[in-house]
């Protein structure tokens, strides 16, 4: 379980969150949602220790985030929204380099190679390859330390739509694997269509968090997008 | 982890041609071509002066000077009137010492060079005349007359130029080997702060910081590739001077140094390319401005350390403003080793000025790269 409890974070005046507390359920596929600028890419940099909080605390797992760093590091994963991997490598040098620093098991190493259907890809310089195929590259990099928790940033940002339909699935996938999934999209139909629960972030601040069946069900709304709307007020998610 | 990111680093680096050709061919026709250039800049035999000469005395002594210049490398004696020196033998030159000759000057010639023919001139001038005296006092002692008869007064036997032991005179290649060595092992900061950008830029960087690798590891697997490409760009470019250069009828390199000291000034040289380099790196927002930041920069330590103008020609306010550039550091202790035999102890404040100068930049920027992650790079 992640548990969020009363946390802030400002860039000199600006207040980024702002005593925000969330709980996230082991095992859940759990959506972040929020207008450019409403505190997601903070809240995931600070789950990953990229970013310290000013107040607040933060227990993963049962881990300290202010104490207990690296070994919150050794069980998650960010999956950025950037392709953060050498195009001058092969898909198989990249993999390789990435398992050796975390000191990946072989077993880990095949898991993320055949969920992400990267087996037949591994002499191709990763330059070449189509945009799903380092999208999925991209994600199968976050798989090689078996991680309990991944943050996707919005992983499917510029990608067609069959490309983004296999991700989609094999991100479904890892709840079977007992795995929690922290997902921020910009594609509310992708939230719809992988998450359990939906939190709304704005300003800093969390403005809702249920279970995307009873977001649904309330307000008489056909869709998250029209619900994401109403309590915003905002055109752009 | 350490293996594994060196051997990244290494492939990137290899895989880059553009990078290879700055770094390995790049100096290496530097070498080749300002060798041959600066070759007749920094040979004595290269000097050669065209003079008329006009015998008025036609004496046995004046003979004997005539034959002198003729014999002398340095002149070609020739009867046309634009000669660059029209020298006259007046009458009875030989009938004392205080008759002069009589040297009329082209005006085109250089201060400089009327002085390098002047003591040209005097050193056959002299031999004659010690001739004469050679002559005088035989019926008086023919002890005295074969003395002053042997005296030699070129410059080898009256005076020998020594380095700290060493004879060696500087040649072009020795002028211009350790140069381009040191501009060449700059150069690793166009391709190693292109990586780096270009790994921020990517949030590559914030993708290994997640994963528990620490600031000090970045730096030292990237550090560590480079400085053994610096070692091999030193050899390769020593090979260049030694076996290359002599293939176009220029002098080889001759190293009369320790080979330690080499080591251990190129390690100096490469903690500081380095240094520089990842300042640049983690300072810059994007490739194309460490390019043009890391090209300039270069260019600009290398003028003002001497690389592409030598030290030693430039004015005195220069020479001190030279004193503030690394590649200045690493040049005095690349022609220490080569001209003045110099081990490991002669080079080791250049190596140490060098060292402080890397690990106080390779510090700077470990900082800089530490506050761009926790602020979202």
């Amino acid at each position: 379980m992640i548990q969020i409890s009363n946390i802030s974070k400002s860039y000199g005046d600006k207040k980024a969150l702002d005593e925000f507390s969330l709980t996230i359920k082991e095992g859940s596929v759990f959506g972040l949602l929020g207008v450019n600028g409403a505190g997601k890419t903070t809240l995931l940099s600070i789950l990953n220790n990229l970013i310290n909080i000013d107040s607040g605390d933060i227990k993963i797992f049962g881990l300290d985030i202010k104490t207990q760093q690296r070994e919150i590091n050794s069980i998650s994963s960010i999956i950025p929204q950037h392709l953060a991997f050498y195009e001058n490598l092969s898909v198989g040098e990249n993999l390789d380099f990435f398992a050796k620093i975390q000191n990946a098991k072989k077993e880990d190493f095949e898991k993320a190679l055949e969920i992400n259907s990267l087996g037949n890809l591994l002499k191709q310089k990763a330059s070449s390859l189509s945009g799903g195929q380092k999208r999925r590259l991209n994600i199968a990099i976050g798989l090689l330390n078996n991680p309990k928790i991944i943050y996707f940033d919005e992983p499917t940002v510029g990608i067609d739509p069959k490309s983004r339909n296999e991700i989609l699935d094999s991100i479904k996938s890892y709840k079977s694997l007992g795995i929690t999934v922290v997902y921020t999209s910009h594609y509310m139909n992708e939230i719809e269509k992988i998450c359990d629960e939906v939190a709304i972030i704005d300003n800093g601040k969390l403005i809702e968090q249920n279970s995307l069946k009873n977001l649904l069900s309330s307000d008489a709304v056909t869709s998250l997008e029209q619900h994401f709307l109403k309590i915003t007020g905002e055109c752009d998610a | 982890m350490l293996s594994a990111m060196i051997k990244k680093e290494f492939l990137l680096v290899l895989r880059d041609k553009h990078a290879l050709l700055a770094l390995f061919v790049l100096p290496a026709v530097f070498i080749l071509i300002m060798s041959v250039a600066m070759r007749d800049q920094f040979s004595t035999k290269a000097i050669e002066f065209s003079i008329f000469v006009k015998d008025k005395d036609k004496s046995e002594m004046s003979q004997d000077l005539l034959e002198k210049l003729e014999k002398n490398e340095h002149f070609s004696i020739t009867q046309e009137a634009d000669a660059q020196f029209s020298i006259i033998i007046p009458k009875r030159y030989s009938k004392g010492m205080n008759k002069k000759l009589k040297v009329a000057v082209k005006d085109s010639i250089k201060s400089d060079q009327i002085e390098i023919f002047k003591a040209m001139m005097a050193k056959d001038i002299l031999s004659v005349r010690f001739n004469e005296m050679s002559k005088e006092v035989k019926e008086y002692s023919l002890k005295a007359s074969r003395t002053i008869k042997n005296m030699d007064t070129s410059a080898d036997k009256l005076y020998a130029i020594k380095y700290n032991g060493s004879k060696t005179i500087p040649n072009s290649t020795q002028q211009s080997v350790p140069a381009w060595i040191v501009f060449g092992m700059f150069f690793i900061i166009i391709p190693m702060s292109t990586i780096y950008v270009n790994e921020r830029k990517q949030n590559t960087l914030t993708r290994l910081s997640s994963m528990n690798i620490s600031i000090l590891s970045m730096t030292l697997s990237k550090s560590i590739p480079y400085m053994l490409i610096n070692q091999v760009q030193v050899w390769i470019m020593l090979a260049v001077g030694m076996f290359l250069v002599p293939f176009f009828d220029t002098p080889a390199l001759e190293i009369n140094g320790s080979i330690g000291a080499i080591f251990a000034i190129s390690f100096g040289l490469s903690i500081s390319a380095i240094g520089v380099s990842s300042l640049i790196a983690v300072s810059a927002s994007s490739s194309e401005q460490a390019t043009t930041i890391g090209g300039i920069s270069n260019i600009l330590l290398g003028a003002i350390g001497g690389v592409m103008v030598p030290k030693f020609i430039m004015p005195e306010s220069m020479q001190t403003l030279a004193n503030f550039s690394p590649m200045s550091w690493g040049l005095d202790g690349f022609l220490d080793i080569f001209l003045k035999s110099a081990d490991v102890s002669m080079i080791l404040s250049d190596m140490i000025a060098l060292l402080l100068f890397g690990l106080s930049a390779l510090i700077l920027s470990m900082i800089i790269l530490h506050l761009r992650i926790k602020k979202g790079l």
